[in-house]
């Protein structure tokens, strides 16, 4: 019966979500101080000359793509946690995960040390993950998924303070540009971010893919997920691995933009309307992907002269969320 | 005590001073119906986890068809037997259907596309349930009944010749209890399939089932037909319960009546 | 009377090293004579008079304040990881006065610093709706992440304003984090006259909030009328967090280490925890403060960064305390 119809509501939904995120990248390529048109976009393209060529190489292409990527990267991460604890508020950026790896990164730069960025990243990523597993841990053996979050989140305020704390050693100029990074920044990226961004987030795409049969079994719970045949204390650190890794691909060229891994898992389920964790990924990087750019759009041209730090505008635009959430759990008298 | 079917030798489970199991071996018939009996917290739960490896013995073993079941690959013992926990948690949000066909994963190569084989299994497994008709619909709409048929699909279209199960009746009222009963009982004619589970009510499990283990605070206090383990001194041993057994005028099996 | 004279002595300490510590280091004799034998030409004297005195004053407002409003949201709601800065009350206030600059066009001190007020009490108010307090004791969980929203939203408000003013870095690191540098230009006399008003608000219900504590209905048995109560908590919050944020800025887990440390000293008597918080409140401000003049020397860390590296693992292990069953 509701087969046909359900077919193609989903598959409005999939055209609903591919649209918006295009809408957000043409809106983000045309604004700015000089406007340019889908025309001249379009001429530049072709052609490559023109003011819309220069755009596109050069002033918006680079960011827009870059926080695309970022974007992507970032829903997917959140959607694996939410997915994982069951639970709408687990996303690397509530978590902590997000600010460990900005610490490591801000260290990595105070103490000079040569090391890429996304490797840096990732080692805080990870160090915060453990640190947050480790501290939850109860004696009972059963870890509540809001333990998890409440000391996810005193883990995060622990590598604010630590990242602010570094940043005061370094050289004044320095310091303003990493000030600015740790809000989440997606100014003047080159096609160096773009290229990273897309190149270990397809990596990391790949082998999530290969993750998740397990997942839709971890779904259904510990024993019967162990009776379906999935080795399951191995699938779920091989997520959790990938989730954390995923993050910090976005912190790494976008800095710790919060709310965006939060928001993009349940928004990208709720427009494309799927329930499978494929689906939920996909849709969540996707969302991810829009609301990065929607954000980044803002951030730049809100107030005219001015850039504000593009988690600025995330937080501006997650925490009312986080509100709805928070009031709409307590009229289900849930959480 | 090695052989065919699904048997333990020596099995002891629990950790450190607490023991529930000890030294037990036994065998579960093949292609029958064998329900665990026992009061509160005397580890038939625990037991029948062990069965399904969720929890690995302290000693001894469990063996499927002479194999220890610590040894076997769990993808290849997903095809073999499957265990459906207590009270399971659907996520939010999901269809009976996609529920269902998750019960496939054990079946499917990681990169193999959803076959006919597949489709028609689950498709079988919702109409023996008798939820065809409910297929696309979130399970979270569904009563407590319907979703515990649904579960059952999901372990049904695993597609397993052992079938074991977790107090499947918990929550249901009679009417339920009994569908969800005889449902396992008429896959197990058809089928052959080797069914367990773990039951609270001794009455309907004596009407169904065709084996008993009966278990008391210390271990196994009788195994057979109900006929053999429903006795007065057996339920005085196990519950603590002073009861009267008589044939049931319906079935002619065992009947409990407590005073 | 061993704990009065262990508070007494930390005081002590934590006033004297916030006298003596700095850039331009002070003996002993030299806070003698700033005080009793002024020398106009002494830049040690000047120092000491013109910016470390009222640095001094504003650590000691903030932290009191900070202490004992975090000890009263603690006995209101019952739960342990309420702090005023944690639940964006210290964000409202600081958010009210950078708007209120931002709309009069005045500067944000005197005048524009009573915002501090209104703000702090929209936002406890936003915090304790959202949070569920009003079905019964909202769980800490939803009280914790309501706070973490609200102060995610209103901080970013407070950056993009302060960012779009083109506001010099120390004005932005101010209202941010907190900071005790800019103690000299803050309108201390008013916001000590409006934190005793709270600390007396606070003292005199403190009774009452016990009596709340029972659970709403034993404590109208016990003729207290919970509605009121709550309100004049509320406003006992309000102008202890306002002061403490107009003469500091939005400092955080001040109002969380303090409460339990409180608890212990003042052996669960409301009053005497607020009298130890308050000590312990202003210690602890001054130590902090005086410990982020010190490490990076001659560069200095905001007190509100050094508060936060100590009150992030306090916040874990209070987190870690609560039974699993006390989350739900």
């Amino acid at each position: 019966m509701s087969g046909e119809g359900s077919a193609r509501k989903i598959v409005g939904g999939w055209l609903l979500l591919g649209g918006l995120l295009a809408a957000a990248i043409l809106l983000s390529l045309m604004v700015g101080q000089i406007m340019i048109t889908p025309a001249e976009l379009l001429r530049g393209l072709m052609t490559g000359a023109g003011p819309g060529s220069l755009t596109l190489r050069v002033l918006r292409g680079p960011s827009t793509l870059t926080a695309v990527g970022a974007g992507a990267v970032l829903g997917a991460s959140g959607a694996i946690f939410q997915i994982l604890l069951r639970n709408p508020l687990a996303a690397p950026d509530v978590m902590g995960f997000m600010s460990g790896a900005g610490c490591a990164v801000v260290a990595g730069v105070a103490f000079g040390l040569f090391i890429p960025l996304p490797i840096l990243a990732a080692i805080g990523g990870l160090v915060a993950a453990l640190l947050v597993a480790g501290l939850a841990f109860h004696r009972s053996g059963r870890q509540s998924p809001l333990t998890l979050i409440l000391v996810g989140i005193g883990i995060g305020f622990f590598a604010s303070a630590v990242s602010s704390f570094l940043v005061l050693r370094m050289p004044p100029q320095e310091a303003a540009d990493a000030q600015r990074w740790l809000a989440g920044s997606l100014t003047a990226r080159n096609w160096g971010h773009v290229l990273q961004v897309f190149g270990l987030g397809a990596l990391l795409f790949v082998v999530l893919a290969l993750q998740v049969r397990a997942m839709a079994l971890l779904e259904l719970g510990d024993e019967l997920a162990a009776g379906l045949g999935a080795h399951v204390e191995r699938a779920r650190y091989g997520l959790i691995c990938t989730g954390v890794l995923l993050a910090a691909v976005g912190v790494a060229v976008a800095g710790p933009v919060p709310f965006v891994a939060m928001m993009a898992g349940p928004l990208g389920m709720r427009i494309a309307g799927v329930r499978h964790p494929a689906s939920r990924l996909t849709a969540a990087a996707i969302a991810g992907a829009t609301i990065t750019v929607l954000a980044e759009v803002i951030s730049r041209s809100a107030i005219p002269g001015l850039q504000l730090p593009v988690g600025v505008m995330t937080g501006i635009m997650g925490a009312p969320y986080l509100l709805w959430l928070l009031w709409k759990e307590v009229e289900a008298g849930e959480l | 005590m090695t052989g065919n079917g699904l048997t333990t030798t020596s099995l002891t489970l629990g950790y450190r001073e607490r023991v529930v199991i000890r030294e037990l071996s036994i065998a579960v018939p093949d292609q029958r119906v064998t329900s665990i009996l026992g009061p509160n917290g005397c580890g038939k739960s625990t037991f029948l986890k062990a069965l399904a490896r969720l929890i690995a013995p302290a000693s001894g073993q469990v063996r499927l068809s002479g194999d220890d079941i610590g040894k076997i690959d769990t993808r290849t013992l997903a095809r073999r037997l499957s265990i459906l926990p207590q009270s399971p948690k659907a996520p939010e949000g999901i269809t009976v259907s996609d529920l269902v066909r998750r019960g496939r994963t054990p079946w499917r190569g990681l990169l193999a596309p959803w076959s006919e084989e597949d489709a028609s299994i689950c498709a079988q497994a919702l109409q023996q349930v008798g939820l065809s008709d409910l297929a696309e619909r979130p399970i979270d709409e569904l009563s407590g009944g319907q979703r515990q048929r649904a579960w059952i699909a999901l372990v049904l279209a695993q597609n397993t010749p052992y079938l074991l199960l977790d107090e499947p009746t918990t929550w249901l009222d009679l009417a339920h209890q009994l569908e969800v009963l005889s449902l396992l009982q008429k896959r197990n004619r058809d089928h052959g399939t080797t069914v367990v589970t773990v039951l609270h009510d001794l009455n309907l499990a004596v009407r169904f089932s065709d084996h008993l283990f009966l278990f008391g605070a210390n271990g196994l206090v009788a195994e057979g037909t109900p006929e053999e383990v429903i006795t007065p001194d057996n339920l005085q041993a196990a519950f603590g319960l002073r009861a009267l057994v008589m044939p049931d005028p319906l079935t002619g099996r065992p009947m409990i009546v407590p005073y | 009377m061993k704990a009065v004279v262990g508070l007494a002595l930390l005081l002590f300490i934590a006033m004297a090293l916030t006298l003596v510590v700095g850039v331009r280091d002070a003996g002993i004799s030299d806070l003698w004579n700033a005080f009793f034998a002024f020398d106009a030409n002494d830049p040690t004297h000047a120092v000491i008079r013109s910016v470390r005195v009222p640095r001094l004053v504003a650590g000691l407002i903030a932290g009191a304040g900070l202490g004992m409003a975090g000890t009263v949201m603690q006995a209101v709601t019952r739960n342990p990881l309420a702090d005023p800065g944690l639940l964006g009350v210290n964000a409202g206030a600081a958010f009210a006065v950078v708007v209120g600059a931002l709309l009069t066009g005045y500067a944000d001190s005197g005048m524009m610093a009573a915002l501090a007020f209104p703000g702090a009490a929209i936002a406890s108010v936003a915090v304790f709706l959202v949070g569920g307090a009003r079905s019964g004791a909202g769980s800490p969980v939803r009280l914790t992440l309501a706070g973490v929203a609200i102060n995610a939203l209103l901080l970013s408000l407070v950056s993009a304003i302060i960012l779009s003013r083109n506001e010099t870095l120390e004005i932005f690191r101010f209202w941010v984090t907190g900071s005790l540098a800019q103690a000299n230009t803050r309108p201390l006399e008013a916001m000590f006259v409006a934190l005793v008003l709270g600390a007396a608000i606070a003292v005199i219900i403190a009774p009452r909030i016990e009596a709340l504590a029972l659970g709403s209905s034993l404590a109208r048995g016990l003729g207290t009328k919970p509605g009121a109560v709550q309100l004049c908590a509320l406003l006992a919050i309000m102008l202890m967090t306002g002061a403490a944020v107009a003469v500091a800025g939005p400092i955080a887990f001040v109002g969380l280490v303090v409460p339990p440390l409180a608890r212990r000293i003042g052996r669960h008597v409301l009053r005497h925890e607020l009298a130890v918080s308050a000590v312990l409140g202003g210690s602890m401000m001054l130590l902090a403060d005086t410990a982020g003049r010190l490490v990076v020397a001659p560069a200095e860390i905001r007190v509100g960064i050094m508060t936060a590296l100590v009150g992030a693992p306090v916040f874990i292990f209070v987190v870690r305390r609560l039974r699993p069953g006390a989350l739900t």
